[in-house]
């Protein structure tokens, strides 16, 4: 539904946006997360038709976005960053206005009007001014303004910035939804939504994809290897006898506050989690803590996108790998 | 067409929701019932009065209201649009910049017209009292409304140059006052140079239309002026995409 092909977008002083290539299926959400400045919101205007590219090219539902720019932006939904409204308009006003110029009228617009109303979650305010309304009602009022016309792509860009946890929950299980029958790119970087909307995810960062995957595959592919913490009340001599066990790569201990505290780190595929368990009720060891030491996806992209020279290394690495 | 309107219906309501509007509007009829009261002292003296109404539309407070106010109508349309951002969903539909600057444009002109509504509270309260010729202020009001695309299409032209609004008034206004008095200069000239000024002399065509005139070569060079800075209008706005 959205075919990217080494898109660039160059301004007068900065590349903002360098040779991205990815595409979108129906029926899935790719997660575009980058931190500020990467170039997510120049993608997605470039993608719009708001901003001409540079060089390379995007299908919007098969329509050149150059060439055929009027049917590309009329397969689509757009919800800027700024989520800007009339303020002087009524909830339903606008959306009507918005399905008017998507071409929509008569009948078919009060229907879709409503759907929009009804599936953003407007009802109780959708003949109140837009000026009064709550930030959380803004932002789903121009998310209902971008899906007015049921296109089969929907860009959203960073749809639940400035909202509180439970508008938030709402907005994502709309988008969710959203998702099931569309093509739904969506720009963020708050991580967590990532793990609880979307599909795939592509990291941006300085204009560059930097890794592409599922969330799993991400953490997994970057994670390094897995690691256990491991407790035992009082001072024991554990690391010896755990390092033995197959699978450990290596054991770091300390002892404080009356604890032998370790971190076993394990080859890759290792699960040594119950042997630990089945060494301490041989050793008599009493256990505090037993944890498998899982990776977040924040670890990944802090990993990718941190810019000092150390974190150099893992992020070309990674890069190259993403595109092999 | 019908997406057009929709941006013209948009456009025009918004005027109403600024207090500019209402400042617009009072200063309007305030100047307008100025020329009321001069034209009904001007009826109380004796002689024929058929075309007492001419002066509704043919003093030095017409113009200097228009060259004021027409840029303040106008330095709206884009640049508020760019300061909110909703201009960014606005070219994002499918709609041509082309749609998108005639559908501004005709809500600023409506608007300008509603302005003119009131003064027809004039033409029926003198009807009631005197004889009064339809034709000349039929004409005058064709007058006005020409004159208004005119100057409202250069608002339009100036607007989509800026993000800020004073900016934006303020070059329109600096496109106007040559526009209005290039013509001025007509009786500085002879022969050609006259004629040719002439056809550029706005105030004059104004006393045509007011005194019942209706020259063709009049509305086409209104229309097409028109029509020249509402395309002047749509190339720029297509320019600020490539370079915003």
């Amino acid at each position: 539904m959205i075919e990217v092909q080494s898109l660039t977008k160059r301004y007068p002083t900065q590349v903002a946006v360098s040779d991205v290539s990815f595409s979108v299926r129906e029926g899935e959400i790719l997660g575009f997360l980058g931190p500020n400045g990467a170039g997510k919101t120049t993608t997605m205007r470039v993608l719009t038709g708001f901003l001409p590219p540079t060089s390379g090219t995007a299908r919007i539902a098969g329509h050149d976005i150059v060439r055929e720019s009027r049917e590309a932006r009329a397969s689509l939904g757009y919800l800027p960053e700024s989520a800007a409204l009339y303020p002087e308009m009524r909830v339903r006003e606008y959306l009507a206005f918005r399905a008017r110029l998507e071409g929509v009228s008569g009948p078919e617009l009060t229907r879709r009007v409503g759907d929009a109303i009804a599936r953003c979650l407007l009802e109780e305010v959708a003949d109140r001014k837009v000026e009064n309304l709550s930030k959380g009602y803004r932002q789903r009022t121009a998310l209902a303004g971008a899906l007015v016309h049921e296109p089969p792509v929907l860009i959203l860009d960073e749809p639940t910035v400035g909202l509180d946890p439970a508008q938030i929950i709402r907005i994502r299980e709309t988008i969710r939804a959203l998702g099931r029958e569309r093509a739904v790119l969506l720009s963020t970087h708050i991580l967590p939504e990532v793990d609880a909307v979307c599909d795939r995810v592509l990291i941006i960062d300085r204009g560059r994809i930097v890794a592409e995957g599922t969330p799993q595959e991400l953490r997994r592919k970057l994670a390094g290897s897995p690691t256990v913490r491991v407790s035992i009340r009082g001072a024991v001599d554990a690391s010896a006898a755990i390092r033995e066990l197959p699978g450990v790569t290596e054991v770091e201990e300390t002892v404080e506050d009356g604890e032998t505290r370790l971190r076993v780190i394990t080859a890759a595929e290792a699960d040594v989690a119950e042997d630990i368990f089945r060494l301490a009720v041989s050793r008599g060891w009493i256990l505090r803590e037993l944890a498998r030491e899982s990776v977040s996806l924040e670890d990944v992209f802090v990993r990718l996108t941190h810019h000092d020279d150390t974190a150099k290394a893992p992020e070309e690495s990674s890069a190259s790998e993403a595109q092999a | 067409m019908r997406k057009v309107l929709a941006i013209l219906g948009r456009e025009w309501r918004a005027y109403f929701f600024s207090p500019l509007a209402y400042v617009i509007l009072a200063a309007f009829l305030l100047v307008n019932g100025f020329i009321f009261y001069a034209i009904l002292n001007y009826l109380a003296t004796p002689g024929p009065k058929g075309q007492a109404l001419v002066l509704l539309f043919t003093n030095t407070y017409f113009w200097i209201f228009n060259l004021f106010v027409v840029p303040v109508i106008a330095m709206r349309l884009f640049p508020e649009e760019r300061r909110s951002g909703t201009i960014e969903s606005l070219l994002t539909a499918p709609v041509s910049e082309g749609e998108v600057v005639l559908g501004k444009f005709l809500g600023a002109l409506g608007f300008f017209l509603t302005l003119w509504l009131p003064t027809l509270l004039y033409v029926a309260i003198l009807r009631s009292q005197t004889r009064i010729d339809v034709g000349p202020v039929a004409s005058g009001y064709l007058g006005v409304a020409l004159l208004g695309a005119y100057f409202l299409a250069v608002g339009t032209f100036a607007s989509t140059l800026t993000k800020n609004q004073i900016i934006a008034a303020i070059l329109c206004f600096g496109m106007l006052i040559p526009i209005f008095s290039v013509g001025l200069l007509e009786s500085m000239f002879a022969g050609a140079g006259k004629d040719w000024l002439n056809y550029l002399n706005l105030w004059d065509h104004m006393d045509e239309f007011a005194r019942g005139v209706v020259d063709s070569r009049r509305i086409v060079y209104y229309l097409s002026a028109t029509a020249l800075f509402l395309f002047l209008a749509t190339v720029s706005l297509s320019a600020k995409k490539e370079n915003p």
